[in-house]
């Protein structure tokens, strides 16, 4: 009885362990195989699980929100960027509506601050479409407060030790009409009425009533009412314009600031500039040039104000700088920059910069000239450069590091 | 006891007697058509894309199953059946020239005159929207660039008549001109305005695609006209793994031979946006029998057309995001020069874009970013897609790029050229990667005949010989039976040994039911061909079918 259990037990076991007994007869056909293969699977079907990334890109893509971040042209959006130099990263909302009452009318609006405190609003009514398009006008209204300007001084020998701080604030009210009879020049003129104010800062560095007065930085006691009139002629032959990789920029500006008070502030400045673009290698290479001059000059017994000097210094022109490290009356900067397409929408730059500041016209030379190099990534399309990292070495303010979201020049 | 131990032996016996294998050839093989419309697939959901997860996941991660093998979906003769996916069109059968030059298009021409646009077009670059014809069916209107009139919309239809010809489904497309006069905004027309919201759409609207559109000189807009596909949109497809919610998606897509094979038709006419974005899935079929339909669609930036521009310098050259030249640009501060910003291109019509044929190399051509299944490719889906290729003649290309109605002197023959002079290298490339014989056939006299594809292309000259290893084949174990015999001949013709044959090979009731043919192909310039393709026959009642066709291959280029 027992080995008769034994052989029962062993036979269950084998017949268990045995493929035949347990599976369905292999398919005759191809046809068939295949349909059983359909037919397991039909039993395990889900819904397809997109990731969570695949789901926020598809909801941004959606909701045209990286359209509406980089390249905004109606409705309400997030503006962001730098309100200027120095201000640090900025964000705030915008608005934008277009060809209102009947067409010709353009309204744009935003306002922006920045964890440094500096905050920006403005708005603009625009005609742009005058005449074919060849006619424009804006009325505009601006306001900021810039809490951290920088000063070291006038004059190319300023101390960098000499380091202090202003807040400045402005409301700028105007116009502006231009006529583009091409496509490649247009002729504008402006006026408008600014009020600049001065104020002490709190900050690290000393605040420049600490160190300067009015004779060290002409228009620190009192800030007079200004209008500035304006002339420019701009001949743009860049191509393309939003991240040019050839032709040229030709800017002649004329402006004239009037001080409503009591005249000791009026000037007027006439400034030049030419960008050009040489294209190497179907534009895969671009060497670019750029040249700034800018002259003041005063009324007749009157001063340039401090805060109304043309500067250089920064992100933008002497990068190896202190954003405004050099102010004076007369300015000369020249910059070169050699890019090179590593990936599409990503560049390299290898870039000089030099320049002067000068209290005299005549000495706006190429001597004694203040410089810097160094190399950066930009990353962007054809339409424009979004970001733009940077390194600035070589000159006497120590290295930089620059993080900006546009293009230099 | 004795009972126990007899009843133990059968069991053992029955255990341990040779299983029914499956066999290496069903009855029904080779299959002509895969039927993946089996089971009911109306549970599937449709799939949205982001053309920014698309490149994401294709360029900076490795996707699908890699390993160099075989393409699963193909029948025992290498051959891909007609499926959802693919119908043997020019490579089974004969088709007139102007069967091929009108592909998927049921009509001649069409107006779309008062034709009421009912949405803006929503994805893509290029400007359009949707209008319904009298009878309520759905087309999708793209305009050309203002500064390449006749680049996009040519490169549509010509995409599409090529696509279509070689197997794959693709939507009908037309040529139209859109009269500014003519347009109706549907009461229920809508667009998405840059904050996402819909909105009702207005004249305004429609002035505002058409300033982005290129106007003729009869001041009328030139356009393409795609049909909307019957069914129920089911999103797209990817080129790698299956739709875990179609029954019958079974075959991974990285390793489907047509979507493999696909890269040599986008390499031949620079489809660089060949992704699975632009593709289509389509649920279709009566209730209780759909199944999805899978559609390759928007030719509109193939050839020389970038859609809303002519290609970029890059456009199949260099993947967007190329690691190796980009570093090497990076490194040597861009002295180093990719060779594709040198390529000149003619420049003598707008509508050509840029499209060459003198620098283009089949191998080293690009899609926008890496596609799994193109990365798969191996030297017999090349084969394959390249056999389809020599189908188009000179005339045959001819025909289609006049479909595209270019007007401006040369560009159409630039584009034909071009296209000749592209075609000839992919068939130089592909016809020799592995050893290109096919067509095998056996006769009831035992006279094998068969075609190197590569000296029918004329693309080499005849090789040297042909060695032949002859055997029997035991169709349960999938293995050759007896003495191999060998033979050469330097013709693509030789005659099986009669002692492999049997005495009956003029019968069909003795001899081996199954011989098996393994050609080394002798060829000076070609040392790959030694490679064996081998063919298996099956005895019939009518003499001999051929039932396998399999290819060493060589190892695939690194992706």
């Amino acid at each position: 009885m027992r080995a008769r259990s034994l052989v029962i037990a062993l036979v269950m076991t084998v017949v268990s362990a045995n493929p035949l007994s347990a599976q369905i007869p292999e398919p005759e056909t191809r046809e068939e195989a295949l349909r059983r293969e359909r037919e397991a699977k039909a039993a395990q079907l889900h819904p397809p699980e997109p990731s969570k990334l695949e789901k926020t890109l598809l909801d941004l893509e959606a909701g045209r929100l990286f359209e509406r971040i980089l390249n905004p042209a109606e409705g309400l959006y997030p503006k962001f960027g730098s309100i200027t130099a120095g201000s640090g990263f900025s964000i705030g909302p915008g608005y934008r509506t277009t060809q209102r009452l009947g067409g010709a009318v353009d309204f744009s609006t935003f306002a922006m601050g920045s964890l440094k405190k500096y905050w920006i609003a403005d708005a603009r009514v625009q005609l742009p479409r005058l005449a074919s398009e060849h006619v424009g006008l804006d009325a505009h209204v601006q306001s900021y407060d810039f809490q951290d300007e920088l000063f070291f001084g006038v004059g190319p020998d300023s101390s960098r030790s000499d380091l202090v701080t202003y807040g400045l604030r402005n409301t700028v009210v105007g116009g502006l009409a231009a006529v583009r009879p091409t496509s490649w020049l247009t002729v504008s003129g402006a006026a408008d009425f600014l009020n600049p104010r001065i104020d002490p800062t709190t900050g690290e560095a000393p605040s420049i009533d600490t160190r300067f007065d009015d004779a060290s930085a002409p228009g620190l006691a009192d800030q007079p009412d200004f209008m500035r009139y304006e002339g420019t002629v701009d001949v743009n032959l860049r191509e393309p314009r939003g991240n040019p990789r050839s032709g040229g920029r030709y800017l002649f500006t004329y402006q004239r600031f009037d001080d409503l008070e009591s005249n000791a502030y009026s000037f007027q400045r006439a400034a030049a500039e030419v960008q050009q673009y040489l294209s190497l290698f179907r534009n895969r290479r671009i060497l670019a040039l750029r040249a700034m001059v800018s002259a003041s000059a005063a009324d007749q017994g009157a001063q340039v104000p401090f805060y109304y000097l043309p500067t250089l210094g920064g992100p933008d022109d002497l990068r190896g700088f202190h954003r405004d490290r050099f102010s004076d009356t007369h300015a000369l900067l020249l910059q070169a920059e050699y890019r090179w397409e590593i990936f599409t929408a990503v560049d390299g730059a290898i870039f000089y910069d030099t320049g002067k500041v000068a209290s005299r016209l005549e000495d706006l030379n190429l001597r004694d000239l203040e410089s810097d190099y160094g190399f950066g990534f930009r990353f962007g399309s054809a339409n424009g450069v979004f970001l733009r990292i940077e390194a600035a070495f070589g000159s006497s303010d120590g290295n930089h590091f620059i993080f900006r979201f546009n293009n230099v020049f | 006891m004795r009972g126990c131990v007899t009843t133990f032996a059968v069991l053992i016996a029955i255990w341990t007697a040779p299983r029914a294998a499956t066999p290496r050839f069903f009855p029904d093989d080779p299959i002509q058509v895969d039927d993946d419309r089996a089971v009911d697939a109306s549970g599937t959901q449709e799939i949205e894309g982001s053309n920014a997860y698309d490149f994401a996941e294709n360029t900076f991660f490795s996707q699908g199953d890699t390993r160099d093998i075989r393409a699963v979906n193909v029948n025992s003769v290498d051959e891909v059946p007609d499926s959802s996916w693919f119908t043997n069109r020019i490579g089974r059968r004969a088709m007139t020239t102007a069967e091929i030059a009108r592909g998927p298009n049921q009509l001649d021409s069409v107006n779309i005159d008062d034709w009421p646009i009912v949405r803006e077009k929503s994805s893509g670059i290029t400007p359009g929207y949707h209008v319904v014809d009298p009878s309520g069916q759905l087309y999708q209107v793209k305009f050309d660039p203002p500064s390449n009139p006749e680049m996009a919309s040519a490169a549509e239809v010509i995409g599409a008549a090529i696509y279509h010809a070689v197997g794959y489904n693709v939507v009908q497309g037309y040529i139209v001109e859109v009269d500014p006069s003519r347009i109706v905004i549907a009461p229920t027309a809508s667009t998405v305005d840059l904050s996402g919201r819909k909105r009702p759409m207005t004249r305004r609207d429609v002035d505002r695609l058409l300033a982005r559109g290129a106007r003729l000189p009869n001041g009328k807009y030139r356009a393409t006209l795609s049909r909307f596909a019957d069914g129920q949109n089911r999103g797209f497809f990817k080129y790698y793994g299956t739709r875990p919610d179609d029954p019958n998606d079974i075959h991974p897509h990285e390793h489907r031979r047509e979507l493999r094979a696909a890269r040599v038709f986008a390499a031949w006419l620079n489809h660089d946006d060949s992704r699975g974005i632009n593709s289509l899935d389509m649920l279709e079929g009566p209730e209780g029998r759909r199944f999805i339909k899978h559609y390759m669609f928007d030719f509109g930036s193939i050839m020389g057309s970038g859609s809303t521009s002519p290609q970029t310098l890059r456009a199949g050259n260099e993947y967007i995001m190329e690691w190796a030249p980009g570093l090497k640009t990076l490194a040597t501060l861009g002295l180093y020069v990719r060779p594709w910003i040198r390529t000149r291109y003619w420049e003598g019509a707008k509508s050509v874009g840029r499209f060459e044929g003198d620098v283009f190399d089949p191998v080293k051509w690009r899609p926008e970013y890496p596609n799994p299944a193109f990365g798969n490719m191996r030297a017999d889906d090349g084969l394959w897609a390249a056999r389809l290729v020599a189908r188009f003649s000179d005339e045959v290309i001819r025909a289609i790029v006049a479909k595209g109605g270019y007007s401006e002197p040369g560009a159409a023959d630039h584009i034909v050229n071009t296209l000749i002079k592209r075609r000839d290298k992919v068939l130089m490339t592909w016809l020799t990667g592995v050893n290109p014989l096919g067509d095998a056939r056996l006769g009831t006299d035992g006279v094998l005949e068969f075609d190197n594809a590569a000296v029918s292309a004329r693309v080499t000259s005849a090789p040297s010989r042909y060695t032949l290893r002859w055997s029997g084949f035991d169709n349960a174990t999938n293995a050759t039976t007896g003495t191999p015999v060998e033979t050469t001949t330097t013709e693509p013709r030789a005659t099986a040994p009669p002692a492999l044959l049997g005495p009956g090979r003029r019968s069909p009731i003795s001899g081996a039911q199954f011989v098996t043919v393994a050609i080394r192909t002798t060829h000076p310039n070609y040392p790959v061909w030694e490679m064996p393709a081998t063919f298996t026959f099956r005895r019939v009642s009518n003499g001999w079918q051929t039932v396998g066709v399999d290819r060493v291959v060589p190892a695939r280029r690194p992706r």
